[in-house]
């Protein structure tokens, strides 16, 4: 089926690293650079999810009734894709601030956002 | 053991702490954080420890009791203990560098400090993938944020640059890992490594994973970020981005090489890439910062290779990646701190270290140990390597390597010219703080006895080669004493040294006695001369010694590998003594560079040698069979690089004639006959194999017009110490010419043109020296007359230029003798043709030497000039007896030759006979013609005596010249270009085409690399296209 969840998912998240890396080599703005960051690192993140998801599955949780413990792998899904996912997001989250603060600073010294503006170092 | 959990605990405790506490713990926070670094210290020591000195095993940690892939397993074994030993005595140095930085208000990079070699050590323990993820995040930001407290002036946008470039690389690991997961269900290392077959998912995830290593190992060109940072940013931050993260990532990409074999043609590709062109964009950097960044990149790029090499090294793989690992994390640390010392980041900066000389020789040190010299950790490691190359066929990655650390060397020792010779007035002083020093010094200490530890342990390298590097050290320690001092303290190690070794060798191996004998005795002389400088002349025994050590060791070599350590001690001791001299700095380094491209072909030579033989037994030279001629050719080259035959010759006339007085008789009566015993060992060796037959011819006709070109060169000359050394050159190549003839009376040619050489060349150069002092000038025609000034002087030139020209009595007669003997016999008349018109030109520059020095009109400004010092005038005078005693008495020293040449070359027609010494064409008898001409010279002096009473004496200007009574003694005393006609004739073959061509390529090289490194635009999208670009090629290249 085209139109499925993980097809959808799939697209999306592909879409979104385009977008992404598109949006960090063509957007001259330092926040906007960090924005394409942003979705790029969320495009990556669905699709790691996605191909995480198993159809009909529940969660891992072991609540005596639909999940026990001899019957957890074949019911529940694998919830390690989804603590990578996890950790991962909280990484991005830190790697965008860090670059916030850079944007800052070098904006308070040279009052410019454009990453063209920051050729001095070369060759 | 300690578990590793200690060292997140410790990490990660401290730092929220610190947080929480907020602006109270601010003050103490600085001790808790050293305290904090020192565990880590002492808890991977701990580990160390107990694998070097109890044999632990290794271990693996699991996190919470879990089994893997329910937990994260940390892994603790030799190597990682070495590798966090490494990273923590590196964190708590960096510590101690930043130390001010962090008392000036910014106490939060302590904390950013603690997690980011927290990070390094669990990247370096880990066993789990995704955890691998989490701590390059983690030392990532860490970076970021020291980065981000760094004043420099352009740090900030060099860090923003890092983050997005990192970012990207970080996000293909993130895929690699998580895919690793879904292809096998397990994040732990060892689990994937004992998959059979990859299914295609996993190939692809672990592709994934090497490649985003790879990146975070700045590949060319995908590197521009890491180069700005290393410019950018404080140079203690750049020490701990190429020291500790760099060997951090180069071992996270051995360990997960392990999954990846089929990637190692992959890293070998890049790596090698990444040495050559960061070498070679490297040229034309003048930011110093910035060129220890191309330089750690091309190192690192070595290792990326070397791990890719792990199936071809075999059991060599571990020794040569952690001696080339090792000199890089100690030398580039510690080149970034000393730069953090300097205000400016100009590389001419350096020279303010001259100062303070301790730091001098510690930017010395880390030079010579990234090129590879011994007795340094990666001299060990290149030369392993090169075996270990050419043993399993890979020649075109011996070249390229060889290639990458010749471009290494020309911007490395550019640079230390810089700081040892440019004019330091300009820049502002260095300062030195504790904090700064202690790092440094410690590094440095740590390079040098991991060096001498490693020589130790080395098979081949004899005990005894370490012990003058000892003493050379103590010498250099007694620095601050008067220079009459370590004179005679040198004087006597030399004696004592030569005592010990060389009388042995008159029984065993006459060769090698009278090489060593030149060497020992020779030094012993030049040193007298030493007693001439007044003060501390400070630096110059511990070089000088450096070079006759390197000598010694030459000789005494029984293997291939300390021949080729002696070599390059000898090397590096003679470029100290070279460029003392005043305007020496470009000579220097021309030397410098023709020795390591020498070096490299004999190193080439030498691997190819025991690829065959599987020995490094020296005198497996001879069991050659396969490309003889290759190997011939390529050691050919290299010893010639040292005797300047035509076409290598151009560092040596600017290299003898700058050096200091006592300084041009070692490298030219002595340091040149190092040369001459590589190519005797050679042609002993090798001479018998039927292939090299044709290249011995070249030879010869390299050496004949050697010979004619340097003698005529030296007639065109004005400075008389640029005389001595074309003069050099052209006796080089008589050795050379004859050498190449390949039989008896060749070799016995060349063995008295060794020895006389050593003699009239030390003669002549110290005493012309000697004058240099006292006059202050080179120029001949600014001298003139000075028989009347110095008779002592006149006395030694006269004696040095009679045997030298080869007329009787003196010993250059011999030579000839020989010569004409040789060439009549091996019927090379074209050749020997040459060689005789050349000894024809050598009387014009002879008669130059001392009708413009000593004959004519004394100068108005040197009539009140004193003769030559006593303490130069006394080895002259040895000198003199040592030539005269050879002349008259000459089948003492020949016949013992003769005897030991015929082991070689058993059929000869010479015989000695009582005084008389007879071959096929004719006799000679040395002390005939000395008893002759003595007593015709006496009949004459006698006459002359008679009518000289009858002489009129008369004041200088007592004449008429011209129609006109001369004022000046310059109009009636010509001696400037006084071969003018000559010149207009023949000058055309001395003309500098040569110099000319390897200008034409040292400027094409230069434009390459100028052009080149504008890939580098500055705009960090642009290096985002090169990431990305670096992606794409990669994966099609898989692809296929």
């Amino acid at each position: 089926m085209l139109l499925s969840i993980e097809n959808i998912a799939l697209a999306s998240g592909i879409l979104l690293i385009l977008i992404g890396l598109l949006g960090a080599l063509t957007n001259k703005n330092i926040i906007r650079m960090i924005v394409a960051f942003s979705i790029f690192d969320t495009g990556v993140n669905i699709l790691i999810v996605t191909f995480g998801y198993m159809p009909g599955r529940t969660a891992p949780i072991i609540d005596g009734a639909k999940v026990t413990a001899q019957n957890i792998a074949q019911v529940a899904i694998d919830p390690v894709p989804q603590a990578l996912v996890l950790t991962a997001i909280v990484i991005g989250f830190g790697v965008t601030a860090l670059m916030l603060v850079f944007a800052l600073k070098m904006h308070e010294k040279r009052k410019s956002l454009d990453i063209n503006d920051y050729t001095d170092l070369k060759w | 053991m300690v578990s590793p959990y200690f060292l997140l605990g410790i990490g990660l405790g401290l730092a929220f702490l610190l947080g929480l506490l907020g602006q109270k713990a601010r003050k103490s926070s600085s001790i808790l954080i050293l305290v904090a670094l020192f565990s880590f210290v002492g808890i991977s020591f701990s580990w160390l420890w107990q694998f070097l000195q109890e044999n632990a095993s290794v271990t693996q940690f699991f996190s919470a009791g879990f089994k893997p892939p329910f937990s994260i397993a940390l892994q603790v074994g030799l190597h990682e203990a070495v590798l966090t030993s490494m990273i923590n005595v590196m964190g708590l140095f960096s510590f101690v560098s930043l130390w001010r930085n962090m008392k000036d208000g910014n106490e939060k990079l302590g904390p950013i400090l603690l997690i980011l070699f927290m990070g390094l050590n669990m990247l370096v323990l880990t066993r789990d993938i995704f955890n691998v993820f989490v701590f390059l995040e983690i030392t990532a930001i860490a970076l970021g944020g020291l980065i981000l407290f760094d004043e420099k002036k352009h740090a900030r946008s060099a860090g923003f640059k890092y983050l997005i470039a990192s970012a990207l690389i970080s996000t293909i690991y993130l895929l690699g890992a998580v895919l690793i997961y879904f292809s096998n269900g397990s994040l732990y290392l060892d689990d994937v490594m004992a998959l059979n077959n990859m299914s295609p998912m996993a190939i692809v995830a672990v592709f994934l994973l090497i490649l985003s290593l790879v990146l975070e190992l700045k590949p060319f060109p995908a590197n521009g970020w890491a180069l700005d940072v290393y410019q950018g940013a404080n140079p203690a931050i750049g020490a701990i981005v190429s020291a500790a993260i760099g060997s951090t990532m180069l071992f996270l990409l051995y360990k997960l090489m392990g999954m990846a074999a089929f990637m190692q043609e992959f890293l070998i590709a890049v790596g090698l890439i990444s040495f050559i062109a960061s070498n070679l964009l490297a040229l034309v950097q003048k930011n110093a910062n910035r060129l220890l960044g191309y330089s750690s990149i091309g190192q690192i790029g070595l290792i990326i290779s070397i791990i890719g090499l792990k199936d071809i090294l075999g059991d060599q793989f571990l020794f040569v990646a952690f001696m080339i690992l090792i000199t890089h994390f100690l030398a580039k640390a510690g080149l970034f701190w000393l730069s953090a010392m300097l205000k400016s980041d100009e590389l001419k900066a350096w020279s303010v270290f001259r100062k303070k000389s301790v730091l001098l020789v510690l930017f010395g040190i880390f030079i010579f140990a990234l090129i590879g010299f011994p007795p340094f950790p990666s001299f060990y490691g290149k030369w392993t390597l090169i075996i270990n190359l050419a043993e399993t066929h890979n020649y075109y990655l011996i070249a390229a390597i060889l290639i990458g650390s010749f471009l290494e060397a020309i911007y490395l020792f550019r640079w230390l010219g810089y700081a040892i010779k440019v004019d330091f007035t300009e820049y502002d002083e260095v300062k030195i703080n504790w904090e700064k020093l202690i790092p440094v010094l410690t590094f440095g200490a740590l390079l040098l006895a991991s060096g001498l530890y490693m020589a130790h342990l080395m098979p081949g390298i004899e005990d005894i080669t370490l012990w003058p590097l000892l003493f050379i050290l103590a010498i250099y320690l007694l620095d601050f004493l008067p220079a009459y001092i370590k004179n005679t303290i040198s004087i006597a190690a030399l004696a004592y040294f030569s005592f010990i070794i060389l009388p042995p060798y008159y029984e065993k191996d006459l060769l090698r006695f009278i090489f060593l004998g030149i060497f020992a005795i020779g030094g012993i002389l030049t040193l007298i001369a030493g007693y001439a400088y007044k003060g501390k002349r400070r630096g110059f025994y511990p070089v000088a010694l450096l070079m006759y050590a390197g000598l010694i060791v030459l000789i005494q070599a029984e293997t291939t590998l300390s021949f080729f350590f002696g070599w390059e001690i000898m090397t590096a001791g003679s470029y100290f003594l070279i460029i003392r001299g005043k305007r020496s700095m470009e000579h220097g380094l021309s030397y410098m560079l023709f020795s390591i491209g020498g070096a490299y072909a004999i190193l080439a030579g030498l691997g190819l040698t025991f690829a065959q033989t599987h020995n490094i037994d020296i005198l497996s030279l001879a069991s050659v069979t396969v490309h003889a001629k290759l190997i011939f050719l390529l050691l050919a080259v290299g010893f010639l690089t040292k005797t300047a035959a035509l076409g290598l010759h151009i560092w040596l006339p600017g290299a003898h004639a700058e050096a200091e007085s006592d300084v041009s008789p070692m490298v030219s009566a002595i340091l040149l006959k190092a040369g001459v015993f590589g190519l005797f060992i050679l042609m002993i060796a090798m001479g018998k194999n039927p292939e090299v037959a044709s290249i011995a011819y070249i030879l010869g006709w390299v050496g004949a017009l050697t010979a004619l070109v340097g003698n005529l060169a030296a007639a065109f000359q004005e400075d008389a110490k640029r005389l001595l050394a074309y003069s050099s050159i052209a006796q080089l190549g008589y050795i050379l010419f004859a050498l190449a003839m390949m039989s008896h009376l060749g070799w016995m040619t060349a063995m008295v043109y060794s020895l006389n050489h050593f003699m009239y060349k030390a003669i002549l150069f110290l005493t012309i020296g000697a004058v240099v002092l006292r006059v202050g000038t080179h120029s001949m025609y600014k001298m003139g007359g000075l028989i009347q000034r110095m008779p002592l002087a006149f006395i030694a030139v006269l004696v040095g230029i009679i045997a030298l020209s080869g007329v009787p009595p003196l010993s250059g007669f011999a030579g000839k003798w020989f010569f004409y003997n040789a060439v009549l016999e091996k019927g090379w008349y074209f050749q020997g043709a040459i060689v005789f018109f050349s000894g024809i030109v050598a009387f014009l520059y002879l008669f130059k030497l001392i009708y413009s020095v000593f004959l004519g009109q004394l100068k108005d400004n040197l009539r009140q000039v004193k003769d030559i010092s006593i303490w130069f005038a006394i080895p002259i005078y040895v000198l003199i007896l040592g030539i005269m005693f050879f002349s008259a008495k000459p089948e003492w020293v020949l016949q013992p030759l003769s005897d030991m040449l015929t082991q070689w070359y058993p059929n000869t027609s010479l015989s000695f006979d009582g005084l008389y010494i007879n071959s096929n064409f004719g006799y000679w008898s040395g002390t005939g013609v000395m008893i002759t001409i003595m007593i015709m010279f006496i009949v004459l002096l006698l006459w002359l005596w008679i009518l000289s009473r009858k002489v009129v004496k008369v004041k200088q200007f007592n004449i008429v010249y011209s129609a006109e009574a001369p004022q000046r003694p310059e109009t009636t005393h010509v001696s400037y270009n006084i071969f003018a006609g000559y010149y207009k004739a023949l000058g055309w073959i001395v003309a500098p085409k040569i110099s000319e061509l390897w200008n034409k390529i040292s400027d094409f090289v230069v434009s390459v690399a100028h052009f080149g490194r504008m890939i580098y635009t500055g705009n960090g999208q642009t290096y985002l296209v090169h990431i990305l670009a670096f992606i794409v090629v990669t994966f099609l290249w898989f692809l296929n």
